[in-house]
């Protein structure tokens, strides 16, 4: 039996839930069952990215140790999938730490690479009649390479206007402590955001990274936007329940 | 003691002022666009984008790893073509190589070509204290010399500035109202500055290429400013980072390929000159004496660097620039340096050894890596920011507060039982905030947050709260067995990573 | 340089280091084009960037259109390098009321000046590569690099053998000739001067010749 197990990030832990129940289900469905190991925390971006390795050490032994000895590792976002790559770097003078790390980055997934790759599944019987708009994660799309997996899981719901978003790739403005740090560089880059996405006249925007979607979807919502943001996990799942 | 407040203050400060001034940014906007959508027709029109960027990236790997070697046969071929070499470890150092020059030769007027080194090394204000005047004569360099600013892209220097101000500016140096028309403004120009190539002592370029081989430097321009300065006067001073290298001319096709294509969507640059010494003694033009100072400043520093070594390959094309999501907000001056952008962001602290001061900048980016995308050499310019970050937090200089915060974040984050007791905290102690699943609350650090947006509350239940609960569900009902397809490709996808055993668990 | 040896952590490199890399990808080098090819790129990149293309069967006729541009123009100096070809051209014969000057072909004579007041320059291209609509021009005691740069006019003229497919071909040749044949000044021209300087407003001739004429001839 393979072991495929969920990594389910802490912030879709903590406040987006429903990420990951969709992805359970629509797995389970498949007749994949996602483990959860307990163990898992976080994934260290916040604290690798600002420079404090040792502290993204501790979240990301949490990591290795929770899918030490997973087949296969499922995760909702492109940049904490990305992240496990950083590991063999920061491990380097710890053996141990370092073996797992190599293992990890050979069985780990963002969602749709899983599909798509993996099981070689791009068509899931959605049904989902609405005008969507989607924005490719910078980490994902440009550092992980995932670029087509999406779109050809958006092509086959059912239903579905895809209307692409200009100026797609331009960064959020999220980028972690970035939006805190330097918070009106960030309000400037995801108010452009918000500005492109209202000009596709989208009912729905989706994407593959709840950092992103969060950070898009708080400044549609300061302006009172009604649109309304989905993972592409979420938006599959309540596709495939409206058949 | 540093002060991190007050740093943090000055990058975020500028950034501010930037971020006010709507002509400023529709202007960086607007270029930026431009070069960028010229960049990628031009790139696709080429094909096969991603093999030259790696040949060019192979290339400036291999010069710089092997510097020793190329910069001594360059120096040596230069020489045995009758130019005057000079090395110069500090940018003050430069400054004053090329002051003794002027000086020995009586100099009173310098024409400058673009020169990138020339501005980190403050030469014209080294030469304007001796009394010698130095003119820009590119168009954008020009104008800003005129306002007394320092350029704002690397390519286009000037576009932080309307054709109104420029008239303005233009109108005062020629003594008459000028129309705010740019082929009036460059009509204006060409003919004042042909009488200042016409009466200069000295002309001085920079180097966008030096050719190991046979000692030439090699220039690439669009105005012909560049070949003026070093045709028309009888000294030539030529300012060159020691890492400008390459082995060949055949390499320059590589170069040629990539930096016009890059920086402004060109299959060549109007101009691109290959010069190879001073005059020959029957030539009737071209400089009898020629200089090249060899400038280091900071960059041998990154030499040995595995991290920063990479930063040595750029050719200052401003792809990254125009890539730059942040940069486009801010531009230039908000990274108060001679470099900005990505690039730039590196660049200075890395030249300038010093973390501490210029940090700040590194921070200045959401590391969405459109820079590594675009560069056509490939430098991780995403990967070194984040370096530049974590040395800063190694040298003790991290901001106080943040690192509290990092060391609480690793408290939480070290084991699963803490972090879910953290998030169990953080619904009960969000009720008070919570207002229709949102939290608008600007305090603290969810004030820059707030400011644009409306933060989302913590969960009611957090997914491993429900965890328990959806995986007994699931176990309840009937269970799909998994496509036999799909459960080989899993199987070959293990067996093809070798791990063997490993699927039975420890 | 030990300094830099040490840095990069090993002695120093005293033999040219293997450069696996060298030049452009081997599938670029392969790429050739045909004379109609090279013509037809030739002459689509140099117009698009605001240039003139004329094509000639021979030198008589580019002399009868060099002539018919000086009249045009009203031009009253124009200033050549001092070739025979050029020579043969009998362009002063042909212009009575032009000052026609021969780059260099007396002493105490500022060449530089004459350039400077020159309405036009006429220059043969000692190379020409179509891939980028670029005409390379070598100097000499003989051909000034003032010639091809300070009029206001520039005629270049390219010799159908003369014009190649790839930049390399032209460039391959200076690695081949080596460092003590190579002249002063080696320029590669694509069109005439330009700046976007201003508002991204695109303006032509700021410093180099804005008018530019390229008269492919055989």
């Amino acid at each position: 039996m393979m072991k495929v197990s969920l990594f389910i990030t802490c912030l879709s832990d903590a406040i987006y839930p429903r990420v990951g129940e969709a992805m359970v289900r629509l797995l389970a469905a498949h007749g994949i069952r996602l483990e959860f190991p307990q163990v898992q925390t976080c994934c260290g971006q916040p604290s690798y990215n600002s420079g404090y390795w040792d502290e993204t050490r501790v979240a990301a032994k949490t990591i290795l140790e929770a899918f030490d000895d997973s087949d296969f590792v499922v995760c909702p976002s492109g940049s904490c999938t990305y992240m496990i790559h950083h590991y063999p770097e920061l491990f380097v003078d710890e053996p141990e730490w370092l073996d797992k790390a190599k293992r990890l980055e050979a069985k780990a997934y963002e969602f749709t690479q899983f599909l798509v790759q993996v099981l070689g599944i791009t068509d899931l019987g959605a049904h989902f009649p609405h005008k969507v708009t989607y924005h490719p994660s910078c980490h994902g799309s440009r550092l992980l390479g995932v670029k087509d997996e999406p779109l050809a899981l958006l092509s086959n719901v059912k239903g579905l206007e895809l209307v692409p978003l200009p100026h797609a790739e331009d960064c959020c403005g999220f980028g972690g402590t970035f939006a805190i740090k330097m918070s009106d560089i960030s309000g400037a880059m995801v108010t452009e955001k918000v500005d492109h996405v209202k000009e596709t006249q989208a009912e729905v925007l989706v994407g593959l990274d709840m950092a992103c979607l969060m950070n898009i979807a708080g400044n549609l919502r300061h302006r009172n936007e009604p649109v309304r943001v989905m993972h592409l996990a979420e938006l599959l799942y309540e596709g495939v329940q409206t058949r | 003691m540093s002060q991190p407040g007050v740093m943090d203050e000055t990058v975020k400060s500028r950034a501010g002022l930037a971020l006010n001034d709507d002509f400023l940014r529709k202007a960086v906007k607007f270029t930026t666009e431009r070069l960028r959508n010229g960049k990628k027709a031009a790139s696709e029109e080429h094909g096969n984008w991603e093999e030259w960027r790696e040949r060019g990236r192979q290339i400036r790997l291999h010069t710089i790893a092997h510097l020793d070697y190329y910069l001594n046969e360059f120096v040596n071929n230069a020489r045995a073509n009758g130019v005057h070499i000079h090395f110069a470890d500090t940018s003050a150092e430069a400054a004053s190589i090329a002051l003794d020059i002027a000086a020995h030769k009586q100099a009173t007027s310098v024409v400058k070509s673009k020169s990138m080194v020339s501005e980190e090394v403050h030469l014209n204000h080294v030469l304007e204290s001796a009394g010698i005047e130095a003119i820009e004569t590119d168009l954008g360099e020009y104008i800003i010399q005129l306002a007394g600013e320092a350029p704002s892209h690397i390519v286009i220097p000037a576009i932080h500035k309307n054709r109104y101000q420029i008239a303005e500016l233009l109108s005062k140096e020629a003594g008459e109202v000028l129309e705010p028309d740019t082929t009036v403004l460059a009509g204006f120009v060409r003919k004042k500055l042909r009488e200042k190539f016409l009466e200069a002592d000295i002309g001085l370029t920079g180097c966008n290429f030096a050719i190991a081989e046979t000692g030439s430097m090699v220039l690439f321009e669009n105005e012909g400013n560049a070949r003026m300065v070093s045709t028309v006067p009888k000294t030539q001073i030529t300012l060159m980072g020691m890492e400008r290298i390459i082995p060949s001319w055949a390499d320059l096709e590589v170069m040629a390929t990539l930096l016009p294509r890059s920086a402004t969507g060109q299959k060549l640059t109007m101009y691109m000159s290959g010069i190879t010494g001073p005059r020959r003694s029957a030539d009737a033009d071209g400089p009898d004496e020629m200089h090249i100072i060899i400038v280091d400043n900071g960059r041998s520093l990154q030499l040995g660097d595995p991290e920063f070594q990479e930063l040595l390959n750029c050719i200052r094309c401003g792809a990254c620039l125009n890539a730059c999501p942040v940069y486009r907000h801010i531009g230039g001056h908000a990274y108060g340096g001679t470099y900005s952008g990505p690039i730039g962001a590196v660049l200075t602290p890395a030249l300038n050894g010093n973390i501490e001061e210029w940090n700040d900048i590194a921070s200045a980016s959401s590391l969405c890596g459109a820079c590594y995308e675009a560069c056509p050499v490939k430098i991780p310019l995403h990967d070194m920011l984040v370096y530049l970050r974590r040395r800063k937090v190694e040298d003790g200089h991290g901001n106080k507060l943040e690192t509290m915060g990092m060391k609480g974040f690793a408290a939480v984050a070290a084991n699963s039982k803490r972090f879910a007791l953290a998030i169990r905290l953080g619904q009960i102690g969000q009720k008070a905030v919570v207002r229709n699943n949102g939290i608008s609350l600007k305090l603290g650090p969810l004030k820059g947050w707030n400011t644009y947006r409306v933060a989302p509350s913590l969960a009611k239940k957090s997914f491993r709260q429900q965890w328990n609960s959806l995986d007994q569900e699931l176990n309840q009902q009937q269970h799909t067995a998994m496509d036999t397809s799909v459960r080989e490709r899993m199987q070959q996808i293990v067996r093809d990573r070798g791990e063997g055993g490993s699927k039975h668990g420890k | 340089m030990d300094d830099i040896a040490t840095k990069l952590k090993r002695p120093r490199q005293l033999h040219a280091p293997i450069h696996a890399f060298r030049g452009s990808p081997d599938f670029w080098n392969e790429l050739e084009w045909d004379e109609e090819q090279r013509i037809q790129a030739f002459t689509d990149n140099f117009v698009s960037v605001g240039a003139h293309i004329a094509r000639m069967s021979n030198m008589e006729e580019v002399a009868g259109f060099i002539g018919n541009k000086a009249h045009e123009l009203s031009a009253k100096y124009l200033i050549r390098q001092n070739e025979q070809a050029l020579t043969d051209l009998g362009l002063e014969e042909q212009l009575p009321n032009v000052q026609v000057s021969v780059w260099n072909s007396a002493p105490d004579v500022d060449w530089r000046a004459r350039a400077a007041e020159a309405d036009i320059g006429v220059v043969m291209a000692d190379y020409a590569t179509a891939y980028t609509g670029s005409v390379t021009v070598l100097s000499s005691p003989e051909k000034g690099r003032s010639v091809s740069l300070l009029p206001t006019v520039l005629i270049l003229i390219i010799p159908l053998e003369r014009l190649h497919t790839r930049l390399g071909e032209t460039l391959n040749r200076f690695d081949e000739a080596g460092r003590a044949q190579l002249p002063a000044g080696i320029h590669f021209i694509s069109g005439p001067s330009r700046s976007s300087d201003i508002e991204n407003d695109l303006t032509i001739g700021v410093h180099g010749p804005g008018i530019v004429y390229g008269l492919i001839v055989g």
